[in-house]
């Protein structure tokens, strides 16, 4: 277990920094930088700015200093938001994303886990036709329209909850069902699948020969087994999620990570961008470990190496 | 499974601990969403469309900006909110030397920061050096160059003479704060003796008799190597600050002296590039934290409470603020919303009082509504929608192809057909509005004198035309106009046009660079005057971007600037506009107006040339039947 942590974070750090090159070369190669407006600065205060954001200085030369400067673990002051440092805007979006993540992944399982696992019990019968056509409708459609459906139906047709914002409980549920409506889908897909699987197994029959209450079969017997596909699927998931949709975080005026993202791809906000991709590097490689690691705890024969 | 009871438990309990962990964090989220996230409901909440980039007003660019800054800081004068008259601020009184040079201000002696103490002349002075210090690397500083010297302090460090007055900033510790200034020593410029590349210098300055050797450095640096012999180091050698245009009469008065007259100073110094900032706070917490919402102190109508990113900045009225009984709102939100659907939505559930613009398919259905709504307005302001035209290319360098293709423009056909909300066609390029000015217009739609003219040039029925693209950043409007123009232009000419888009930061590349032939532009005025519009297309402008230029053109702007009676001036500029609407390097497609939809019983809310709503003037009344001031406009 120790070794295969220690290879696993020494890959990381690889990882880390093939991405953080790459990045950082990707970005100054677009045409366009941080410092291009829509009112074109004067020469001269063109040449002060690059001086104070270091952008005079080769590329090679900038690349050591910024390295240096993530190894300290200060990712600089963002371009665009002049009054915050990149840590800082992290650190505000981080929770945010993070709670309504939390949220939509409650969303994605409890639904998802029990479509899933109703349709396979009752395979076959209109309640899985119905289940597996709103799961497919689930992954078809883009989250700004499933957005847009519960916008006009929740905020203007039934008024119940708000518009957008953020700050308490009501301003949360329709985002987090929009964000984790797709995640729900597949995770129905997914369990339904493997819940046959297991369910067609000899073990499953012998507790069923030897008397044991059928909702246990499934609850108790079937489901540990059936989960681990869903497993290694949210693992994934759970970054995505985490780091912010886009979209979702747009269309609710949320200020989460997925906002700032595309801002500072957008604006050319080099550091932050940076800052972000970093981020969700580490958060997708360490879901991953995780999903790997509870490999372990919830199937016996899989052994960590 | 059974045959092995203690490794089911472990298992067992590795599980339970790792569902209750999910658990736990799940309640602790929500926990701290439902106490540190929801805020009691404001006064007055409106969209500002973005976050904003800084609310320091040094470092601050744009409208979304101004609408903070303006909340937060007084200058020494502020813009009537209806008529953007320069009104006394911080200043109680002002006096205009007879050649327009000198300003000299009297401040009130009631003025407050926010921790109690007064505004000073002072505080004006610091916050002029503050924008014009290289180290700031201001934006808006040029705004500030008009002042005498301002320039030369600001980025002319490479051009000092010998004999200049200078000041020399010397090295401080790497772990200083970085808004603290090192010990400045003054003397004569003797020589700059220039090195290898183009940044090493040595400043050989005479002070107080003696001769020495002055090196700019970081501060780092500054530590870790020792200077030449015979040299020393320092942040950076400059033109004696005492030489600008600035002076201290006594702590409450304060006199400016110019280059050359400005007609709209008074309204310059409304602007937030010439705010006030404290000292004490900045030089205490450095650059950017003293403007954390705990630590700024503000001279202004509010003071900012509290600031989510990319969410809202909520403000309160300030207990300091010398007028705060005329300041009716006490807690305001600013909300940074991004999407203009989401800022309707808000709106039309009542979440936010004013929106300042609407998507264009919802404005039409909005404007079409019968009754009409009460709280719609479209007004005019200052701004303007063009195409550049690169006239260093074939065939845009021929002033009749350029001719041409502004006769075979049918303006109003996109402006009734594309645009909802009563664009006005454009023939020039100043916005109608300004008092005492004529915009001089180019010719109207003419298909015939077009294909004339182009036939002249050497494309008969568009025979031979190379084949253009028209450039715009990726946006359906935008795409929708050159589509329009693109066809009207096969129509009446005969000639292949292509549209091309591009995301907006390689937009901007495009154009700076000038890899375009036509490109789509717009420009919203700073101050309400013809040369915020002119000024753009001097030859070699920043802002000209189409390689045209004209001599005459250059000298009748600079003959407005020294320009002293204020009719004559707006002469002058008119002859200069009617150069450029002759040679048309640009081609005006429309004016814009504003799309504010404000709340009915939102009360003080004026339509104005430049858009701007200081917040300060506003007022709820919801007894009133009558409409509000921003509706009793209506026509």
């Amino acid at each position: 277990m120790i070794a295969f942590c220690a290879r696993r974070l020494l890959w990381m750090i690889a990882t880390l920094w093939v991405v953080f090159t790459i990045s950082f070369f990707l970005m100054r190669s677009v045409p366009g930088g941080p410092l291009s407006r829509e009112r074109n600065l004067l020469p001269e205060i063109e040449k002060l700015l690059m001086k104070r954001y270091n952008l005079d200085k080769s590329w090679g030369e900038q690349y050591w200093v910024e390295l240096g400067n993530y190894l300290r673990g200060d990712f600089g002051y963002s371009f665009k938001l002049d009054d915050y440092t990149v840590n800082e805007v992290i650190a505000e979006g981080l929770p945010i994303s993070i709670s309504l993540g939390l949220i939509a992944l409650a969303f994605a399982l409890t639904l998802g886990l029990v479509a899933g696992v109703v349709s396979a019990v009752y395979r076959g019968t209109w309640i899985d036709v119905v289940f597996m056509l709103t799961a497919t409708l689930g992954i078809a459609l883009p989250s700004f329209v499933i957005a847009g459906i519960c916008i006009i139906l929740f905020v203007f047709l039934i008024p119940l909850l708000p518009a957008a914002g953020w700050g308490d409980f009501s301003q949360l549920v329709l985002p987090a069902f929009c964000l984790g409506a797709p995640y729900a889908a597949y995770v129905a897909r997914i369990a339904r699948t493997s819940m046959l699987d297991v369910l067609s197994q000899d073990h499953i029959r012998t507790a069923r020969a030897k008397g044991v209450h059928p909702t246990r079969v499934v609850v108790v017997h079937a489901l540990r087994g059936a989960l681990l596909p869903v497993v290694s699927f949210i693992g994934p998931a759970i970054a995505g999620i985490l780091t912010g949709s886009l979209v979702v975080e747009q269309v609710f005026a949320i200020p989460g990570m997925g906002s700032h993202f595309v801002q500072a791809a957008q604006q050319r906000d080099y550091t932050l961008a940076l800052g972000l991709v970093m981020l969700y590097t580490v958060l997708l490689y360490s879901m991953n470990w995780l999903v790997d690691m509870s490999y372990a705890i919830l199937d016996p024969r899989v052994e960590l190496q | 499974m059974a045959d092995n009871p203690r490794k089911l438990l472990m298992s067992l309990n590795q599980r339970t601990i790792l569902a209750w962990l999910l658990l736990v964090t799940m309640i602790f989220s929500i926990a701290w969403l439902a106490m540190g996230g929801s805020l009691p409901p404001a006064d007055f909440t409106f969209v500002n469309h973005t976050e904003v980039k800084s609310i320091d007003p040094a470092i601050a660019n744009g409208q979304p900006e101004g609408n903070i800054l303006h909340s937060i800081f007084e200058g020494l004068t502020h813009w009537h909110p209806k008529s953007l008259e320069p009104m006394p601020g911080v200043a109680e009184s002002w006096e205009i030397s007879e050649d327009g040079l000198t300003y000299t201000f009297q401040l009130r002696d009631t003025a407050r920061w926010s921790d109690g103490t007064t505004v000073t002349a002072d505080d004006f002075l610091y916050a002029l050096r503050r924008l014009l210090g290289p180290r700031s690397a201001a934006e808006y500083a040029p705004l500030a160059w008009c002042i005498k010297n301002a320039k030369k302090y600001n980025v002319g460090s490479n051009d000092l003479d010998p004999g200049d007055s200078v000041e020399i900033e010397l090295s401080l510790p790497p772990d200083a704060v970085n808004s603290l200034r090192g010990e400045i020593l003054r003397g004569k410029l003797v020589e700059i003796q220039r090195g290898g590349n183009e940044d090493e210098r040595v400043y050989v300055v005479d002070v107080d008799g003696s001769r020495l050797q002055f090196r700019p450095i970081d501060d780092t640096s500054a530590v870790e190597q020792s200077p030449p012999p015979g040299e020393q180091w320092c942040r950076q050698v400059l033109l004696d600050f005492r030489e600008v245009g600035i002076e201290l009469l006594d702590p409450l008065t304060l006199r400016y002296t110019l280059e050359h007259p400005i007609a709209y100073f008074l309204s310059l110094t409304g602007y937030y590039p010439f705010f006030p900032v404290n000292r004490q706070c900045i030089e205490r917490h450095g650059n950017p934290q003293w403007t954390k919402p705990q630590r700024i102190v503000t001279n202004g109508p509010y003071h900012p409470l509290f600031r989510r990113i990319r969410d809202r900045i909520r403000l309160a009225r300030s207990a300091t603020y010398w007028n705060r009984e005329k300041v009716a709102l006490e807690l305001v939100d600013v909300l940074a919303t991004e999407a203009n659907t989401t800022a309707l939505n808000l709106y039309m559930t009542g979440k936010v009082e004013w929106i300042n613009t609407v998507p264009s398919a919802a404005l039409r259905i909005l404007l079409e509504e019968d009754p009409p709504r009460k709280d719609l307005n479209p007004s005019p302001y200052l701004a303007i929608y063009y195409y550049l035209l690169n006239t260093t290319r074939k065939p845009l360098d021929d002033v009749r192809v350029r001719k041409a293709l502004s006769l075979a423009l049918v303006r109003e056909e996109i402006t009734t057909k594309l645009l909802a909300a009563g664009e006005m066609p454009a023939l020039n390029l100043v916005p109608p509005g300004i008092k005492g000015y004529v915009g001089q217009k180019t010719d109207p739609e003419s298909v015939a004198e077009a294909q004339r003219l182009l036939a002249e040039a050497g494309f008969s029925e568009g025979k031979g035309f190379p084949k253009l693209d028209i450039l715009y950043n990726t946006d359906e409007a935008h795409q929708a106009i050159a589509e329009l123009i693109r066809k009207q232009w096969q129509t009446h000419l005969g000639i292949s046009v292509k549209t091309r888009n591009e995301e907006w930061a390689s937009y901007q590349a495009s154009q700076r660079t000038m890899k375009y032939n036509i490109s789509r532009r717009a420009w919203i005025g700073d101050y309400v005057d013809p040369s915020s519009f002119l000024d753009m297309f001097v030859t070699d402008g920043e802002q000209n971007m189409t390689g045209w230029g004209d001599p005459e053109y250059d000298r009748l702007l600079e003959q407005a600037r020294e320009e002293t009676d204020i009719e004559e001036r707006l002469r002058v500029l008119e002859q200069a506009e009617r150069i450029l609407m002759e040679q048309l390097p640009i081609l005006p497609v429309y004016h814009y107006v504003s799309k504010n939809m404000v709340k009915p019983y939102v009360r003080g809310f004026y339509n104005n040339l430049q858009d701007h709503h200081p917040v300060w003037a506003i007022w709820i009344d919801r007894e009133s039947e009558e409409p509000n001031e921003f509706m009793r406009s209506v026509k």
